[in-house]
């Protein structure tokens, strides 16, 4: 019986994924992230994952009190802020966040601030819902291995 | 955990996956068995990058080496150390990956020098190329760019 729960858990994450991938919230890259963990580094994809979220929240600090600034007009700066948001996103396999970063880097190329302020909170919207769902992702993740390293008792 | 190809009942998995492709990568990831030991140099600001880098790279028995700005690249290199491959991100803090490419090529350095970016413009790849990288792929680096070039580096 104990054995179902981690069956039934992987079904769980199994529908998450495909939900995650068909709603374009993360693309086949983050495939990759998975198959470069293994039993040397079992939790390789949550770590990597947290660097990103640490990353990624200093970076959406720096856009907002940058575009807060009534003086703004540094441009470049920001799009070096979006370039460094777009890869990492990308190496993630983070799709929608990476695609609103693409948008929000258009709209500073054209120094149109109006712009960046709606792509700034459209990112932090995407970015929220990601991160929320990778929660979830590694709690079922983590419960899941604790369900399968449950034993059956002996029967005599 | 072993990546899985999700089966939601949402979607059309055609949609979102092509498991030819994805297999091909798997292929990709595991295919490859170095002779030589081969030496690395990850050049990147980002640190979800340049972790996810190193890990790809050491994932097929490269030995690397990261730094996070162009000016301690330039110096690692002017104090001797040698590698068979470097990969240096075009947006750098401190020295721009343009001119730490230019500089490293400068010092009489030829080893493969592999330029990565998220942003992608035919501009920013003849300036990368002109500045002295031998490939230039935009981010996420894969398995499919690199493979090739191990293979090469190995004398496969």
């Amino acid at each position: 019986m104990l054995g179902l729960d981690a069956d039934r858990l992987r079904a769980d994450l199994n529908r998450l994924l495909a939900f995650l991938f068909h709603q374009g919230i993360l693309d086949e890259q983050y495939l990759q992230l998975q198959q470069l963990q293994d039993e040397s580094s079992p939790n390789f994809v949550s770590e990597v994952v947290n660097i990103y979220f640490h990353e990624s929240e200093k970076l959406l600090r720096n856009l907002r009190s940058s575009l807060m600034d009534r003086e703004f007009s540094d441009y470049d700066k920001m799009g070096i802020h979006l370039n460094q948001f777009i890869g990492s996103s990308s190496s993630i396999g983070a799709k929608r966040v990476r695609n609103v970063c693409v948008a929000f880097r258009a709209a500073s190329d054209q120094y149109n601030r109006a712009g960046c302020l709606r792509a700034l909170e459209l990112l932090e919207h995407e970015y929220c819902i990601l991160k929320n769902k990778l929660h979830e992702l590694f709690q079922i993740e983590q419960q899941r291995l604790l369900a399968a390293g449950v034993r059956y008792p002996m029967l005599n | 955990m072993a990546p899985t190809l999700p089966s939601g009942d949402q979607a059309s998995d055609q949609d979102n996956w092509d498991n030819g492709r994805l297999a091909r990568k798997r292929q990709l990831l595991t295919e490859i068995v170095l002779r030589n030991r081969l030496t690395a140099l990850v050049v990147d600001g980002d640190t979800t990058c340049r972790v996810l880098e190193q890990l790809l790279l050491r994932s097929y028995g490269v030995q690397t080496q990261g730094v996070d700005n162009g000016r301690d690249a330039v110096a690692l290199i002017a104090s001797g150390v040698k590698f068979n491959l470097i990969i240096i991100d075009m947006i750098l803090p401190v020295l721009n990956g343009l001119e730490a490419t230019r500089q490293i090529r400068d010092m009489g350095v030829h080893c493969k020098m592999l330029g990565v970016t998220a942003c992608s413009g035919e501009s920013e790849r003849q300036a990368f190329l002109a500045a002295g990288v031998d490939v230039f792929i935009e981010k996420p680096l894969d398995p499919e760019h690199l493979v090739p070039i191990l293979r090469e580096l190995d004398g496969q």
